[in-house]
């Protein structure tokens, strides 16, 4: 269990970034070599997305102060505002996919045993999940390709150009989902069939609800 | 049957039985969605199937759907009074305030509930997402009342229909998300925020006032603890200190909507950064703290617009079966007049809440009745707080609220199911008193946003 830690926080007790733990039942699946690497690269580019936030707050602030102190609204902020926070969110899916923090419904799941939850998993990933996304990817590719290839911009006055850069990263999010359900692919084979080679046993928790 | 009914039942059904797996909701709604794109297809082109279904019109549409998710102004709100929720979380308001109006109304009888309730209404904004506000007025709480031995069906009643305010009370996700999906100009963000506003109330208060009214008539529920502290000057100053800051900053990125001083955007970024600068007073602020809550941040506005994603697909495979038509002449077709097609639809929702989080009925429900509503001549402002009450009170309601898994998950072991059950009961009695009282009496909702801006 890892309760989240509160830092400077002697008495800390309770906290809203606590509940986690008692929402989400996060399944442990023992990892791959290849899991790892793929994991490690799109938390990093999630985990730097995630500054985007106090990016967008400063944006955000500076448009406001400019707005009041001189009077003028900027149609070039605001379009940067949604872009930073689309770009923060869409970089996100893919860690919070690594992360298991995509929510479920709990109620019969986390009653399941460790290889009850991977066969769901699997078969999750291979009839729902994948599916999607490789269709979502199919049509995105060329959405973004052809943004760019017509040079779309801003239909404002003052918006910003290059429409392609966001619908780029529109695009690159789902690749990077795609990769994260493969690695979470390999995770749930090495558990299910011990292909590919797991490289670590499953916790505590998980392996009493194993035996049961 | 026809053959559009049919397929729309079988979507709806897929998606439920899918979901039971406990596969994410997000990806059930994807693949379901890519299923029925599939079945719809193949019904046309290889069986003749006298339907108006095509690829280009129903999940050809997804990446221009999405991008309107992407480039929506509005929703930059969204992820912004997250990180202020958690920002706010981050500088231990929650504590301090428990600690300090603990010696407040310590020595009233009921003095911790009503503690709890004033708490968890002031607190709403750092917690749109119900399982968070459950736990967190739980874990806080609870110790507290079953130290001064209060009833445990009372205590834990108020903590977990305390917690299930949060997704009312503005500045709610919720809300953003609802006026978002709504797309109307007379439902915007600001509108939805003033029309919760005092309904919201309304329930804090009918919540408070049971709070002190049941302990009057049954005294061993709540007894008075003894020895406590006489109030002084030094403890209100105390509560003063906590409460002031926190109220001033939520009151003041509500006023700045209500007043069409700032638009919602705008104000969930001012109340992200005074979040922050309350974090950073309380001294808990470091690279870490700011680190970890960011990337909560990220967490939290990736899965709800993940749902987003999903129930975008799902939404135009749905519509292009013919789903929009059939519910429509579904709802129109009830033998009930105006007003029964709206029970209907708030009875529906509430039973859908119960296995159903708001994320996906706001996101797939309330854009299918919504125009039905509307063109029945009924107030959105109105229709969609009633939209929002009911799947609050949905969340409370046994056997299978959600409020009452997480509330279990942190109740001291004593604390019984049964104990759960029988607490909640007058909150529930409560929420539908208050239902009533809107549904008859819409101005409580509609005023506010008919008066403000012009």
């Amino acid at each position: 269990m890892t309760v989240s830690e509160k830092g400077s926080s002697p008495g800390g007790r309770a906290s809203a970034s606590d509940a986690g733990q008692f929402i989400h039942h996060h399944t442990e699946f023992p990892t791959t070599w290849l899991s790892q690497v793929v994991d490690g690269v799109i938390s990093a580019i999630g985990k730097c997305a995630s500054w985007l936030w106090i990016v967008v707050t400063g944006v955000i602030i500076y448009a406001v102060v400019g707005r009041y102190a001189f009077g003028q609204g900027s149609v070039t902020l605001e379009e940067v505002q949604w872009h930073l926070a689309g770009a923060g969110w869409l970089l996100g899916l893919g860690y919070t996919l690594v992360t298991d923090d995509h929510v479920r419904v709990d109620v019969l799941h986390e009653r399941l045993s460790l290889r009850g939850q991977a066969w769901i998993e699997l078969l999750g990933l291979v009839f729902l999940l994948l599916p999607f996304l490789g269709l979502a990817v199919y049509e995105m590719i060329p959405y973004a390709f052809s943004s760019w290839q017509q040079g779309e911009t801003s239909q404002a006055p003052a918006g910003l150009p290059y429409r392609w850069i966001l619908k780029g990263i529109l695009a690159l999010s789902f690749v990077l989902l795609i990769l994260a359900a493969l690695s979470r692919l390999l995770k749930v084979t090495a558990l299910l069939f011990g292909f590919p080679k797991p490289i670590r046993i499953e916790s505590e928790d998980n392996k009493k609800e194993d035996a049961s | 049957m026809e053959l559009e009914t049919l397929f729309v039942i079988g979507m709806f059904l897929t998606f439920g039985a899918l979901l039971m797996t406990g596969y994410p909701v997000a990806w059930v709604l994807g693949g379901t969605a890519v299923i029925w794109t599939v079945v719809g297809v193949v019904a046309v082109e290889n069986f003749g199937a006298n339907l108006w279904f095509d690829y280009s019109s129903s999940m050809g549409l997804v990446p221009e759907r999405i991008w309107k998710v992407v480039s929506s102004e509005t929703l930059v709100a969204l992820p912004m009074f997250i990180f202020m929720g958690i920002m706010l979380d981050q500088s231990g308001v929650a504590e301090k305030l428990m600690n300090s109006m603990v010696k407040l109304f310590g020595a009233v009888r009921g003095g911790y509930a009503v503690t709890v309730i004033v708490i968890g209404v002031l607190l709403a904004a750092t917690t749109g997402i119900i399982g968070a506000s459950v736990v967190l007025l739980g874990m806080l709480s609870l110790p507290v009342m079953m130290e001064n031995k209060y009833d445990k069906g009372f205590a834990v009643g108020t903590a977990c229909a305390t917690g299930t305010l949060g997704i009312l009370i503005p500045p709610s996700i919720m809300l953003v998300l609802m006026a978002d999906r709504l797309a109307v100009p007379e439902a915007s963000v600001g509108d939805l925020f003033m029309g919760a506003f005092f309904p919201g109330l309304m329930l804090g208060a009918m919540y408070v006032a049971y709070a002190i009214i049941r302990p009057m008539l049954q005294p061993h529920i709540a007894p008075v603890p003894e020895g406590t502290e006489k109030v002084t000057w030094a403890i209100v100053w105390e509560v003063a200190k906590a409460v002031v800051p926190t109220a001033a900053l939520i009151l003041g990125v509500l006023g700045s909507i209500f007043a069409g001083i700032a638009t919602p955007t705008e104000a969930s970024g001012v109340g992200a950064l005074g979040a922050l600068l309350l974090a950073l007073m309380s001294g808990r602020l470091n690279l870490k703290v700011l680190n970890s809550s960011m990337q909560q941040t990220t967490r939290t506005a990736a899965f709800i617009f993940a749902i987003f994603l999903g129930a975008t697909a799902f939404s135009v495979v749905l519509r292009g079966l013919g789903g929009d038509q059939v519910i429509e002449d579904a709802l129109l077709g009830l033998p009930f007049g105006p007003y029964g097609v709206v029970l209907t639809i708030l009875f529906g929702v509430f039973l859908l809440g119960f296995f159903l989080d708001w994320v996906e009925i706001t996101l797939i429900i309330l854009p299918l009745v919504a125009p039905v509503v509307q063109s029945l001549g009924f107030d959105l402002v109105w229709f969609t707080i009633l939209f929002a009450m009911c799947l609050q009170t949905s969340f409370l309601t046994p056997p299978v609220g959600f409020a009452l898994f997480y509330i279990k998950g942190v109740a001291p072991p004593e604390i019984k199911v049964t104990d759960i059950y029988r607490g909640v009961v007058p909150f529930i009695i409560i929420q539908l008193a208050a239902l009533a009282i809107v549904f008859l009496v819409p101005e409580i909702a509609t005023w506010l946003p008919g008066v403000a801006y012009d």
